[in-house]
């Protein structure tokens, strides 16, 4: 498994289409189950609004990508630095990003933050 | 020596800033920061304290004014956290003149009362939102104090996702 995190705009699916060959899930827009079984999916903060919007648990989920489909690319922003939102589900929203984040993270060979498009490998190598 | 843990929300920093004072043999002091008001702080109290069993902290509640704790005895703490520690100072009951100095000043005590001392921090400031001029001054003040902290600071720990990267010092 592979992480790929940063802020909005960096350049992490650049970064992905560069180094490697896959074909790219949209996780703002894909169906649930494609998850399991793609290559690589990003937008995974939004995939876990969707989740949490449609009654499902975010964190169960991720444990189960990371069980079911171990060599997958995980594209997740940072969006965890900023003011506690005032809306409740923004907040929940946010918290249950930096579960499935860390979860995701810690079942990754490699993890690769990437700022202004300049990439930094933070767990393992690429 | 001073360690500063700093990360977004729910990054595992709490979780590391403990694990730094695993190997401590003196007393171990948690200070808590956060004011038990509504079901979420109560929660997240909760579920920090879980985190802390069995890891021989003893517990202060101190919401305000950090340089009146007086410590004895060879001694480690863990403040967390400044994000709360900040909004009690400027936001609190008996609005107080000058958050940063009381802060930094109640920081510096603890420094020198110490043998080691473990702070959690907030990156709080991006987020790229204008907000109302009191978030601002907030957002604006905990940057002061960070820098200040991570100026003395030995160790300055990012977490991100769980990974704790060291941008001054090393990794404990």
């Amino acid at each position: 498994m592979k992480m790929i995190t940063g802020g909005a705009y960096q350049g992490k699916s650049e970064f992905v289409k560069k180094h490697f060959d896959c074909e790219i899930l949209d996780g703002e827009s894909c169906d649930f189950e494609k998850v399991f079984t793609a290559e690589c999916v990003c937008n995974y903060h939004l995939l876990v609004k969707r989740l949490i919007e449609n009654g499902h648990d975010a964190i169960a989920f991720t444990e189960r990508l990371c069980r079911d489909n171990p060599e997958i690319i995980v594209i997740i922003n940072e969006i965890g630095c900023g003011i506690i939102p005032l809306e409740k589900s923004e907040r929940i929203w946010r918290e249950q990003t930096g579960r499935a984040g860390s979860i995701i993270a810690k079942n990754s060979d490699t993890v690769v933050r990437i700022i202004c498009g300049i990439p930094t490998v933070i767990k393992g190598e690429i | 020596m001073m360690t500063v843990v700093i990360g977004g929300s729910k990054c595992g920093k709490s979780g590391y800033a403990e694990k730094i004072l695993d190997s401590f043999d003196g007393k171990k002091l948690y200070i808590a920061t956060m004011i038990p008001y509504g079901s979420e702080a109560h929660t997240a109290i909760e579920r920090h304290r879980e985190m802390r069993r069995n890891k021989g902290f003893e517990t202060i509640e101190k919401y305000t004014a950090l340089n009146e704790i007086v410590l004895s005895g060879k001694c480690a703490v863990l403040l967390e956290c400044m994000g709360n520690l900040l909004a009690n100072e400027m936001f609190g009951v008996g609005k107080i003149t000058n958050p940063i100095e009381n802060i930094l000043s109640g920081v510096e005590s603890l420094n020198t009362q110490a043998e080691q001392l473990v702070i959690v921090t907030n990156n709080i400031a991006c987020d790229g939102i204008s907000y109302e001029s009191g978030t601002m001054e907030y957002i604006r003040n905990m940057g002061e104090i960070n820098r200040c902290l991570c100026e003395t600071a030995d160790n300055v720990i990012e977490c991100v996702y769980g990974i704790p990267l060291a941008v001054k010092g090393k990794l404990l």
